[in-house]
């Protein structure tokens, strides 16, 4: 069911704002908007925004740093009155890690510069002369580089009748690490030669002594360097240890920040606010206003003509983790319909089809029982847990009916699918058409109540009155059906055109909306997927028995591995079938239900409230 | 003896898990290597990234679930294996058929959507799940011709 929105507009005193905003969020049932450009966010939101960045920066290092934490570990409850209070050790924590952080990142860096530093050096450690002795003297100039390793023995050659003298060194992935000595006269010559074979100059790091000595004091600094860095990632780990009083900070900066996002327009002294409410929430809203301030105005009125307000869903307990289902897809748009109701049986009926295993439904019943509570898991991710664990229970039950136990045969209480596969396809075409069929009375029901009759009884009825002849062709005797269907047809060629200007285009346009019946017949075969992931499911197991089977029939060893088989085999059938169950009875609704009759495109309602990641805040 | 009704019998089941293995392979490969890229920015994405790289793997399953059926047929599970005439050996080969084509194409291209899925989920993951769905609607065609496979292998009379 769709929740009807009254928008509340509040005129309030700027000095009472910041109280206000903290009782609307603690009572999280209005969704401010923001009214185009006059809106302001408010001061300090900027600087929210910044901590915020700095806290999930330190997050990201502690969890790098310390152990992580276990998937299952439940939130951590904190009272609301303390999550008022902005953490300070958190904050002081977030300061020093980023300080630690940065620190180990510089040492870092300069170690590792420091290692391609002696690595660049690598070639020339043999050089038996002090770096700081490397200078052009009064007569002579020196050139230090690579050379090319094909150009070699031809530059030797041709530096012979220079006053030249080489020293080849070893080799680099540069080419040949050489230095060459010349007197200064010579200088351009040499220097041509070095040009014609593709000679590279080389800059030696500003450093006395010995290269070799040079490397081995990097390489010393090097891995002191390292090693400090290491002493501070133990230190950090330290700081992971009280990782709770980060995530708190973290918590509490995303409330800050989602309280500070809008001020609303305001003058010198006051401040006006726009927001939507649910229609029966606007007692508590004025509540919670009032325990704030006395100085303030609010009004709830119907949405105007043109504006458009969130989408809320409310269903009971049954139907209600269906809504997820939706939220996949897109919310029902403002004003249309609801089909939680509907969508609810159906996908429960066609997960157990398509799983079809008592056994794994029993399985993923308890295993489900146990993870939930563990878990707890809340909001999107717990209505899901939900849908899966009702398809669970309807997985027993189709299991139960056609005899499928683990892949087994047993006591089938209808029938074996995989020996009467006609049947079978009949009863998914059945429950196919049924459900095509709940889908256009949804529509018609949405065309009814918009007033336009006349296109519920030719673009929906019409359709009805020809299937069910179609149906009666099938199972009455005598000629009922076959009227029925023409009658059906009838009233779609000489209605489906009548948006048509001229009497030609009115017959043709009739004409062509009873080509749609190849859609409705593409729409019903796409239900058989409910027979061949079933097929899947069993056969699947089935081969997994008999592998295990066959293994058991080596010996004790080939038991053990038998054992082996059956677990994983039965475990990654139930995960991949699971995932499949719920992808194809989804897809069922979207494309061939949703397509009669749904609107989309709502936005989803999202309250003002407290909104946390890592802690459990109790009011 | 194996007769050639036999041997060819064998060839059905053949093409219907190998192409549709590959097929599987292929896709799962092509969404794995985008999947890879997404996490490598942010590993939290592991597993939306996940789910979606398992789904091109369902039609190297529904691959072996024909070829396992025309197998147990023949009776190779239990160790007799039947003598079939040429017609019938003729017969489950096409039958193998379209599982064997629909499984190689449509796990390729489910594959490609599954990557494209896995992009979508690194820039919005809350949209992971339009990923998901755009995906299944490749595998509507494997089913299909699972489907077909089935029935074909189902009406061969050994």
């Amino acid at each position: 069911m769709l929740i009807a929105m009254k928008k509340a507009t509040l005129f309030a005193l700027k000095e009472d704002r910041d109280a206000i905003l903290l009782a609307l969020q603690k009572d999280g049932n209005i969704m401010l908007i923001s009214e185009g450009e006059k809106t302001q966010t408010l001061e300090g939101a900027d600087k929210v925004g910044d901590q915020l960045a700095k806290a999930k920066d330190a997050l990201k290092f502690v969890d790098l740093h310390g152990k992580k934490d276990s998937m299952f570990a439940p939130r951590l409850p904190v009272s609301y009155d303390s999550f008022l209070r902005e953490s300070k050790e958190g904050s002081d924590l977030a300061d020093q890690v980023e300080e630690l952080s940065g620190k180990i990142m510089s040492l870092r860096n300069e170690a590792s510069t420091m290692t391609s530093q002696v690595d660049a050096l690598q070639p020339w450690i043999d050089l038996d002369i002090p770096l700081e002795q490397l200078a052009p003297t009064d007569s002579s100039v020196y050139f230090a580089g690579y050379l090319p390793e094909l150009e070699k023995e031809a530059f030797l050659e041709d530096i012979r009748e220079l006053a030249a003298e080489p020293i080849v060194l070893r080799e680099a992935p540069e080419g040949r690490a050489m230095l060459i000595f010349c007197m200064k006269e010579e200088a351009a010559r040499l220097k041509h030669f070095l040009k014609a074979h593709d000679f590279t100059d080389v800059v030696f790091p500003k450093r006395t002594g010995l290269v070799s000595e040079i490397a081995v004091d990097l390489t010393e600094a090097a891995r002191v360097k390292n090693l400090r860095a290491d002493e501070l990632e133990a230190q950090a780990k330290k700081i992971a240890e009280s990782k709770a009083e980060l995530q708190l900070y973290y918590d509490q900066l995303m409330a800050k920040e989602d309280r500070l996002a809008n001020g609303g327009v305001e003058t010198e002294k006051t401040f006006y606010l726009e927001g939507w409410v649910r229609k029966d929430r606007t007692v508590q809203v004025e509540r919670a206003i009032r325990s704030a301030t006395d100085a303030y105005q609010i009004e709830f009125r119907d949405p105007a003509e043109g504006e458009i307000p969130p989408t809320e869903m409310e269903n009971n307990s049954f139907v209600s983790p269906y809504e997820s289902v939706i939220e996949l897809y897109s919310r029902p748009q403002a004003g249309s319909i609801d089909p939680d109701f509907l969508m609810a049986p159906f996908h429960f009926i066609f997960f157990g089809m398509m799983l079809s295993d008592a056994g794994y439904g029993l399985v993923l019943t308890i295993g489900l029982l146990i993870a939930m509570k563990l878990v707890k898991p809340q909001g999107f991710a717990g209505k899901l847990a939900m849908v899966i664990f009702f398809g669970s229970i309807s997985t027993i039950i189709w299991g139960a009916l056609f005899g499928g136990w683990f892949g087994l045969e047993l006591h089938p209480l209808l029938f074996v699918p995989m020996k009467e596969p006609l049947k079978m396809l009949a009863l998914c075409f059945g429950l196919g058409a049924l459900h095509l069929v709940c889908g256009m009375l949804l529509k018609a029901y949405m065309l009814i109540r918009d007033g336009d009759v006349v296109g519920a009884f030719c673009d929906e009825f019409s359709w009805l009155i020809m299937f069910a002849g179609f149906l009666c062709m099938a199972f009455v005797p005598g000629p009922v059906g076959k009227y029925l269907a023409i009658a059906g047809a009838a009233i779609i060629v000489l209605t489906g055109g009548r948006e048509k200007k001229g009497i030609l285009g009115k017959l043709m346009g009739g004409l062509l909306s009873l080509y749609n019946i190849s859609g409705y017949m593409s729409d019903l075969l796409s239900y058989s997927r409910l027979f061949a992931l079933g097929l899947a499911t069993g056969v699947i197991a089935m081969v997994i028995n008999t592998i295990a089977q066959m293994l058991m029939e080596a010996g004790p060893v080939g038991t053990a591995v038998a054992v082996l088989v059956l677990l994983g085999g039965h475990v990654f059938n139930i995960v991949i079938n699971v995932l499949g169950a719920f992808v194809h009875s989804s897809r069922l609704q979207y494309i061939e239900f949703f397509g009669k009759f749904y609107e989309a495109g709502g936005k989803a309602f999202v309250p003002l409230a407290i909104r946390t990641k890592y802690m459990n805040v109790t009011k | 003896m194996i007769t050639l009704g036999t041997a060819l019998a064998f060839a059905g089941a053949a093409v219907a898990a190998g192409f549709a293995g590959v097929g599987s392979a292929m896709g799962v490969g092509i969404a794995g290597q985008a999947g890879a890229g997404v996490v490598s920015e942010d590993p939290e994405k592991f597993g939306n990234v996940l789910v979606l790289q398992a789904l091109p793997g369902t039609q190297g399953i529904y691959g072996l679930l024909i070829a396992f059926i025309i197998v147990l047929n023949l009776g190779v599970i239990d160790g007799s294996v039947k003598d079939l005439t040429t017609d019938q050996g003729i017969a489950l080969f096409f039958a193998g058929l379209p599982m064997a084509i629909g499984g190689l194409m449509s796990g390729i291209y489910q594959g490609k959507v599954a990557a494209s899925g896995i992009y979508l989920c690194a820039k919005r993951p809350e949209e992971t799940g339009k990923g998901i769905i755009l995906a299944a609607m490749v595998e509507t065609y494997a089913v299909l011709s699972l489907l077909i496979s089935f029935i074909m292998v189902n009406g061969v009379k050994l």
